[in-house]
């Protein structure tokens, strides 16, 4: 299939989100998109698939022009789109989500379960996914959920796939199957639209990549004839020094030491952080990483071992008493569990530290807001007012409203699970930036990444997780994606 | 401590003195001199969901609009909360006698208590108030119904008979009253051999009967204190195959039917309009400055299959 | 590029929005209020502004617990009972000659139990607030019956401060008015300007992060449900004194009248969303409503169908206004 869009318009009310935006698909080839959030990818992918009207330009396929009224009309003509926030049912069982609204029918009109089970064995197999049929969609990972919708995408036997942010939640060895997938889907004469923040990916699988920046595209190119280099600065309009700024790290003493902590997904933990430093956890998705920081928060249980804070044995039993030690936890899903959408920035920002400004009762409305103004300012939050609605903010700047609140409580320990997913370069190395002045100023760092540049850049110490136990300590002198990588699948 | 005493004491004095019951004088309505036909009356009835105050409150209507006067009517759903509520809006609508048919006689006083001190008279329909000036209770006579009842056995059966009795809730008034009446006639010319409590209701009728059977299968006639302990009477004696009288009270249409289909011998019916129009008549006495009987008793009516 | 002009007319757009965001629900009594007393000029007089302040009293305090609950996305439905039965308990001291005042302070405290006991239910126990509450409102229905045995409270003598609670005037304005007003300001205070309450929306906004916010959500939940039970206990005591008996059937369906409030005051029943003061207004509807209802002469059954009528338009007009 060959698409070609042309001159694209689209705005939301005042908000001009496309502005004559071009872009060919050619057959057979892996396209991909960037652009910082906000740019209009989705937009424009959004727009072709018939969720949005266009207000202007012609889009053609295979020479001929079509526009599609909406997303399931595309989906019959063979584009599919698999979308970064996850259409999963979780009350519904996997194999239900990859069949909703079309479920094979027998007679009666009964869905055909056994004919079910067959086309996604089918698809698993392909992608090296085992996942249970009968498994709770809810209860799964987000990778997990992530290669739900892959395989449900598959499925639909479509001539163009878009895949907006696929291995955001993906570990790298659900990466490299899925790179697979698309090589041989790419032979078999399917295009594929390929949106994505990480680099490195893009480099590795693409032919050609389309660079969008303020609704407009502002390069295509085969992906020989361009470099790293040339990309972001087309992407941001400007030149970005490093990806990862610089890092002085001075470890002082030991603030935080786990000492054989075992609970439900993780057994026999023991590590320790020091002021001024940032610890790395990596591991594949599933590994425990993120259940062994909800445990030292007091999310989940411990079933044995101790927390050491300061030298002093503590008990954690639920996030109340772990604010109260001085340690913050900027969660992986912070729509989900770092933010109260509805809330203004200012709300958000305030809620951990409450009483701080109450100390008669009564909350003293200035002194709130001098503190979240100053705190708005050092994260560099972009808004007009510190009353704006939270869900209406970028991801970037959601995030940075997500570690304000944390850096409120005047923290002594943070700890950040994928502190840059779905957040675009610029604020990325904004975030980074912030890290290193938080260690600057003695505060320790536990950072969970699934991205391995991010952990190899930032880290002073590298801690690998595997099935639930650590696999192995790298210090930063020695750490290389391949040795991470073999602890964290279990080799020696 | 003894300066702060001090102040409190004070403090509540003041805050005291700023109380009272009464509302403030600057909110009181006018309450000017006005003719008979532009007077005013506020029915407010403890249910319209129940035929027998429809009835009343039919009655109400009727004789007002015969004699050309203005009725404004609330219904308080069976809510004592609310019933004090609508006299409140009654009353703000400047009625000139208040006809109440309480849903609780505790509950409805201070209701009364505010048109007393308003100075609006005020006539009780079938039930009674506990607290509060009242002209005037129109409700229907028990006690000379539960003598209609024990006549009307005497007549069809001979002085002597074995005879029930099926009593209502004990301690209600309506038990008590249509009790003593029964029992006025009863006693001398009947036999009473059988007297229990089924409260009023209907399962209950049905499980005591059966029991008094058993006990006194000679028995010819049962006096009940309402329809529906009559009819669950009837179920316990069709199943005993026995052929005993059964006179209920109140005459509810379920028990009319049964008189119809002769199962039911009689029943000492209610007249609840007319209940309604006792109090309209009394009401306007009342209002006028005229004397009204305390107690003025509605009529009642013997049904059996001949009307 | 966008014309400056055009940026304003949307600073205007989102400044009436707002406007009649709040104000909706305001506009709405003021279109009621004037219509009743169009219709009929009595509904303006004195002695019916303090009639209506005191007969919506009751559902107020009530409603002022349900929007703290409904603002973290519970709801309850056993306020009617804990009300019933608080009252019950109430009298039944008063009768064995405990002081009115400290029986109603004792019965308000006892109501705050029963509240405590639907928190705990649904934190402790994790059942959904709809269904614990379905199960208290039962259970102390039922307790209320077995205590009354199914018959008024009576002779509750003649305390004058009892008497006062309910049917009295304090410097003119209906006793209970003063106490609905009291609370309205403490509870203002309370949502409004303290931690508690900016807490207490964070819950309806956004349970988890809440919790990994530090708040612990438990304890203000118990907290909530309490606080909903001690005001119920409250307008308990006031239909209590207003009585001048306890009723074993009272505060029957006195939740729905008070969740129907707390909508009509632009409260979303999802939780994190609405205004204490919202719900003032919504009480001053649903009580011009009875009134100028009863003053206008409408039959109690249509009142039924114009109530509904406006509770749907209310939401439907709220839809409208946040799409």
């Amino acid at each position: 299939m060959h698409i070609t869009m042309q001159g694209i318009y689209k705005a939301f009310g005042t908000n001009q989100v496309l502005t004559g935006v071009d872009f060919e698909l050619k057959e057979g080839e892996v396209h991909a998109l960037m652009g910082e959030n906000g740019a209009g990818k989705s937009t424009m992918m959004n727009v072709l698939t018939g969720l949005h009207s266009l207000d202007q330009g012609q889009i053609f396929v295979d020479g001929k022009e079509t526009y599609f009224k909406n997303p399931k009309e595309a989906e019959q003509a063979g584009i599919t789109f698999i979308h970064q926030e996850l259409n999963i049912w979780p009350e519904m069982s996997v194999l239900d989500n990859m069949f909703i609204g079309k479920e094979p029918k027998k007679a009666f009109g009964l869905v055909d379960s056994a004919k079910m089970k067959r086309l996604a064995e089918e698809q698993f197999k392909r992608l090296d996914v085992s996942l249970p049929f009968d498994k709770e969609a809810g209860s799964c990972s987000v990778g997990e959920q992530q290669m739900i919708e892959i395989a449900k995408a598959l499925m639909t036997k479509a001539k163009v796939i878009i895949m907006d942010e696929p291995t955001a939640a993906l570990t790298e060895r659900e990466i490299q199957k899925l790179f697979e997938v698309i090589a041989s889907l790419k032979k078999e004469g399917v295009s594929i639209v390929y949106i994505s923040h990480r680099m490195e990916e893009i480099f590795a699988i693409c032919d050609r990549i389309t660079v969008m920046r303020d609704g407009k595209t502002v390069d295509t190119k085969p992906i020989p004839e361009t470099s790293f280099e040339v990309v972001v600065r087309k992407m941001v309009g400007r030149e970005l020094k490093d990806r990862f700024p610089k890092r002085n790290s001075k470890p002082g003493e030991i603030v935080l030491e786990v000492k054989n902590l075992t609970g439900k997904a993780f057994r026999d933990v023991s590590f320790s952080v020091c002021s001024g430093e940032i610890v790395g956890v990596s591991g594949l998705m599933g590994a425990g990483r993120t259940e062994i920081m909800r445990g030292i928060f007091g999310l989940d249980s411990i079933e044995s071992g101790d927390v050491i804070l300061n030298g002093e044995k503590v008990t954690i039993k639920n996030a109340n008493q772990a604010v109260n030690h001085g340690i913050g936890f900027i969660t992986e899903d912070r729509k989900d569990e770092g933010l109260v959408l509805d809330f203004s920035i200012k709300d958000n920002i305030a809620l951990p530290s409450l009483y701080s400004f109450a100390p008669k009762g009564i909350i003293k409305e200035k002194d709130e807001k001098e503190f979240v103004d100053m705190l708005i300012k050092r994260l560099t939050v972009k808004t007009e007012s510190a009353e704006t609605r939270v869900g209406d903010l970028s991801g970037g700047n959601q995030q940075k409203v997500v570690i304000a609140k944390w850096i409120g409580i005047g923290p002594k320990v943070l700890i950040l699970d994928e502190p840059t997913r779905g957040v675009d370069v610029g604020a990325k190395r904004e975030i980074y930036q912030l890290m290193n002045e938080l260690t600057d100023r003695g505060v320790a760092i536990i950072m969970v990444s699934s991205e391995l540049p991010e952990v190899l850049g930032m880290s002073d110490r590298i801690l690998v997780v595997h099935e639930g136990k650590i696999a192995g300590e790298l210090p930063k002198e020695t750490a290389t994606q391949e040795n991470i990588m073999t602890l964290a699948t279990g080799g020696q | 401590m003894r300066k702060f005493l001090a102040l409190f004491l004070t403090l509540s004095l003041v805050v005291l003195s700023a109380c009272s019951m009464e509302p403030p004088a600057w909110a009181k309505p006018d309450q000017g001199d006005k003719k008979i036909a532009d007077l005013k009356i506020g029915l407010s009835v403890s249910t319209l969901n129940n035929p027998f105050f429809v009835s009343l409150k039919d009655g109400v209507v009727k004789e007002a609009e015969a004699k050309g006067i203005e009725v404004k009517v609330v219904d308080a759903q069976d809510d004592s909360a609310k019933q004090i509520n609508d006299v409140e809006d009654l009353i703000q609508q400047g009625v000139d006698v208040l006809l109440i048919n309480p849903t609780d006689s505790a509950a409805i006083s201070t209701a009364v208590q505010s048109a007393n001190s308003i100075g609006i008279p005020v006539i009780t329909l079938d039930r009674s108030a506990d607290k509060g000036e009242v002209e005037a209770l129109v409700a229907s006579d028990n006690v000379k119904g539960g003598e209609m009842a024990a006549e009307y056995i005497v007549e069809q059966l001979g002085e002597g008979a074995l005879v029930a009795e099926l009593e209502g809730v004990p301690g209600a008034s309506a038990t008590r009253e249509r009790g003593t009446g029964f029992h006025n006639v009863a006693d001398e010319k009947l036999n009473v051999v059988a007297k229990q409590a089924a409260n009023f209701d209907r399962t209950e009728g049905l499980t005591v009967m059966e029991n008094i059977i058993q006990a006194n299968p000679d028995i010819k006639a049962v006096f009940a204190h309402n329809d529906e302990m009559a009819l669950g009477a009837i179920e316990a004696i069709n199943s005993s195959g026995r052929d005993i009288m059964v006179i209920g009270f109140d005459g509810n249409d379920d028990a009319l039917k049964a008189i119809e289909a002769g199962q039911l011998e009689a029943t000492v019916a209610q007249q609840p309009d007319l209940i309604g129009q006792l109090a309209v008549q009394a009401g306007l006495d009342a209002a006028q400055g005229k004397k009204v009987e305390e107690n003025i008793p509605a009529p009642l009516k013997l049904v059996t299959i001949e009307e | 590029m966008k014309a400056n002009s055009e940026v304003l007319q949307e600073k205007k757009g989102n400044l009436l929005q707002s406007v009649t965001q709040k104000l909706g629900p305001f506009l709405g009594l003021l279109i009621l209020v004037i219509f009743v007393s169009v219709m009929n000029p009595s509904f303006l007089e004195p002695l019916n502004i303090l009639n209506l302040l005191r007969q919506v009293s009751i559902n107020a305090l009530i409603a002022f617990g349900m929007t703290f609950v409904i603002l973290t996305g519970g709801i309850d439905l056993s306020v009617g009972a804990i009300l019933a039965l608080s009252s019950a308990l109430t009298a039944g001291m008063i009768v064995s000659g405990i002081d009115p005042m400290l029986a109603i302070l004792i019965g308000a405290l006892l109501g705050a139990i029963f509240g405590a006991v639907n928190g705990l239910l649904i934190t402790k126990g994790k059942m959904a607030p709809f269904i614990a509450t379905l199960a208290t409102m039962t259970l102390f229905r039922g307790l209320t019956l077995v205590y009354t045995e199914g018959n008024p409270i009576t002779g509750l003598g003649d305390n004058i401060l009892f008497q006062l609670f309910g049917r009295g005037y304090f410097l003119g304005i209906p006793v209970p008015a003063v106490t609905m007003i009291v609370t309205f300001i403490v509870l203002y205070i309370l949502l409004h300007k303290t931690p508690f309450g900016r807490q207490t929306y964070a819950i309806g906004g956004n349970e988890k992060a809440a919790l990994i916010s530090g708040i612990k959500v438990p304890r203000v939940k118990v907290l909530i449900y309490s606080l909903s039970g001690f005001l119920a206990a409250l307008a308990g005591a006031i239909l209590t004194s207003r009585l001048n008996s306890a009723q074993p059937t009272a505060g029957e369906s006195y939740e729905l009248d008070a969740i129907a409030a707390v909508v009509l005051g632009g409260t979303s029943l999802s939780g994190g969303k609405g205004r204490i003061f919202g719900t003032m207004i919504g009480v001053l509807i649903i009580g011009v409503l009875n009134n100028g209802l009863n003053l206008l002469g409408v039959s109690s059954f249509y009142q039924q169908v114009v109530k509904g009528i406006v509770i749907i338009i209310a939401v439907l007009l709220d839809r409208k206004k946040s799409a």
